[in-house]
């Protein structure tokens, strides 16, 4: 009687079924390597968008009593230009430029920025940019952040809410649509994935979207914006 | 897996937040009138209306490129596009016994109808047909009725005396209703037909009378104490408030609507007048200088839970609550001794002032929509009524009374 030769373990692992707890190690092991790959993307995104802050310059004047009724706002008086002697002596023609409110807000900061620089001497080995602000602090700005700040301009500059629309109504409306945006700047595609319920107002929005004119996205945004697009959130 | 990757692909994705887009009227041609000579002047007072409303921004005819013979239905949506219309307005009329009207809406944009209407009237109320595609139009638009059907009662002011007259709220119209005597304060029950008012007619001081608006009857309401005034029928019809000094002081008090089952609800011993019920009928604003000045207070409709609303300035008057119920217009007194209209917010007691350096500007009076305020200015010279926004916006002249009108009351909204 001749003994069968010994099967091998490995000749037995190849005739049994495969055990549940391989199943389990063979899709952890995917998600493993899926986290592997995305989780840097996820935790490398940029930042959620900061509102942008409106500030609003108050005007030279002495504080209004508490007890007073409320005056209605008024646009800023002309500002006082300077007499700038012309030659020959004269004074200035009564044409003389007068500066506009970002002009005498950038003034304003110019001479900021000039008592700053004479209070405390500047730190020569500063890091920073030459398009950089005598007032700024970080070495360099965030691409993400300058290309959506200058999209919400470009957009809200266009963003026109009818006046058919009620007040009560404005108070709730809201919609997103989800962009699609070129290599150059182009909006590729749009869709608008939840509507309003007001059609006067999603139709504000598509034509705000379509009259942008939006700078073309930095390199390391490209891919992202053309492929998996950006996301919109619209309230009147 | 294919839901986590999902997941992350969504979560990778930037979002922007758009918010504080310019609020801008809406661009509407009224296309040239077809039809009938009467079409011209439907559309003269629909322009009128469009125009006093702040809603709508009327572009200029001059700038019309689609021909005068375009017709109602075959529309160059291309042509109206080309001068910014979003909306395009047309109609036609033909007059017989009647005035009949074909009056449509159109979205430019989207090259399709939003509304169409007939409307038929007498010959001599071609306006009415104006108004109603008007209103008609608005509540299309913002969901909230229009008032181009609306009248107004006011006070015109004559030589003679002071006389109660209802009005279109165009102020096209005027109907006097009351001889000239000194009568003033009119108060629109919320039924639209009676009016009640404050009236010396009797000689012997100030109280309340009730005028019928289609008889013209004038009745008693209070003519009872040293005076009765200030009329404000609460929004059922079935009450209504007014200031007196029944007992040995100023308050307000609350009458059942044929003037029986009075009660006083202010007992301060200061002045308290002007009851105004808040749309709910749950509160009551009032005026009373039991601080010192005359200033704006709450109570609740049976006379407890008193809360002083307004801190500043030295001198507000007149209350009446907005029928949203969010805002309480008043007209107030400043450092210059003038008054002006202001609004104060009833939650928060934020005031905002509507008018500013243009004559005195009092006796606010609610649209039933809640969106405009009338009221008397003398910003013209004669005192006249005008009218503006909530917010202030838009002010523009109602009447035009030889010798002057005031105290304007906003009628409801037209029975349907």
């Amino acid at each position: 009687m001749s003994e069968a030769a010994p099967k091998s373990v490995l000749a037995l692992r190849e005739r049994t079924p495969l055990p549940p707890a391989l199943v389990l190690a063979i899709f952890f092991h995917l998600v493993i390597f899926a986290a592997a790959f995305y989780l840097p993307r996820l935790l490398d995104r940029p930042p959620p968008m900061r509102k942008p802050i409106i500030a609003k310059l108050v005007a030279l004047g002495k504080p209004r009593d508490k007890s007073l009724l409320p005056r209605k706002e008024s646009p800023p008086p002309a500002a006082a230009a300077a007499p700038v002697a012309a030659p020959g002596g004269k004074a200035a023609p009564s044409t003389a430029h007068v500066p506009t409110r970002r002009e005498l807000m950038e003034r304003a900061l110019a001479h900021a920025a000039g008592r700053a620089a004479s209070e405390e001497k500047p730190d020569e080995e500063r890091a920073g940019q030459k398009t950089g602000s005598p007032q700024g602090t970080a070495e360099s700005s965030e691409a993400g952040d300058v290309y959506f700040t200058a999209v919400h301009d470009a957009i809200l500059e266009n963003y026109v809410v009818p006046s058919v629309i009620s007040e009560r109504e404005r108070l709730y409306l809201s919609a997103t649509v989800l962009a699609y945006i070129g290599g150059d700047g182009r909006i590729l595609r749009h869709d608008l994935q939840k509507k309003s319920g007001n059609p006067f107002f999603d139709q504000a929005l598509e034509t705000a979207i379509r009259r942008a004119k939006l700078p073309p996205p930095p390199p390391e945004l490209a891919r992202s914006l053309r492929d998996n697009g950006v996301v919109l959130n619209f309230k009147p | 897996m294919m839901i986590l990757l999902a997941i992350l692909l969504a979560a990778d994705r930037p979002v922007i937040d758009l918010s504080g887009g310019r609020i801008q009227a809406y661009p509407l041609a009224l296309a040239r009138p077809l039809g009938a000579q009467e079409t011209a002047a439907v559309q003269s007072v629909l322009q009128a209306d469009f125009d006093r409303s702040g809603i709508f921004k009327l572009l200029d005819p001059a700038s019309f490129l689609a021909p005068a013979s375009e017709g109602l239905t075959q529309i160059d949506y291309s042509k109206w596009m080309a001068i910014g219309a979003q909306g395009l307005v047309k109609m036609s009329c033909e007059a017989a016994a009647e005035v009949k009207c074909d009056l449509r809406l159109y979205d430019v944009p989207r090259a399709q109808e939003l509304l169409h209407g007939s409307y038929s009237a007498p010959r001599a109320g071609v306006r009415q047909i104006a108004h109603r595609f008007g209103d008609d139009v608005v509540k299309f638009f913002t969901q909230e009725p229009g008032v181009f059907q609306t009248r107004m009662a006011y006070v015109r002011e004559s030589e003679s005396g002071k006389q109660i007259v209802v009005a279109d709220s165009d102020g096209f119209g005027p109907q006097a209703l009351t001889g000239a005597s000194i009568n003033l304060l009119p108060s629109w029950a919320p039924d639209g037909k009676t009016i009640a008012f404050t009236s010396f007619r009797d000689g012997a001081g100030a109280h309340l009378y009730t005028v019928d608006v289609t008889s013209k009857q004038v009745r008693p309401l209070v003519t009872t104490g040293d005076f009765a005034t200030g009329a404000s029928y609460a929004p059922d019809g079935l009450r209504f408030l007014f200031s007196s000094s029944l007992e040995d002081n100023t308050d307000v008090y609350l009458s059942q609507n044929d003037g029986s089952g009075r009660r006083r609800l202010t007992d301060s011993r200061g002045i308290d007048i002007s009851g105004a019920w808040s749309p709910d009928a749950k509160r009551i604003a009032f005026i009373s200088d039991r601080a010192g000045t005359p200033q704006i207070y709450t109570m609740a409709a049976d006379g407890s839970d008193v809360r002083r609303l307004t801190f500043q300035g030295n001198y507000n008057q007149e209350p009446t609550w907005s029928p949203k119920g969010d805002l309480i217009a008043f007209s107030g007194r400043d450092e210059h001794r003038i008054f002006d209209l202001y609004t104060v917010n009833v939650e928060s007691g934020k005031v905002t002032r509507l008018t500013q350096n243009q004559g005195t500007n009092e006796k606010p009076s609610w649209s039933p929509n809640g969106r405009y305020v009338v009221f008397s200015s003398t910003r013209g010279g004669k005192r006249q009524l005008w009218m503006t926004a909530f917010d202030g916006s838009n002010q523009r002249q109602i009447t035009s009374e030889h010798v002057g009108a005031s105290d304007p009351a906003w009628g409801p909204l037209p029975a349907k």
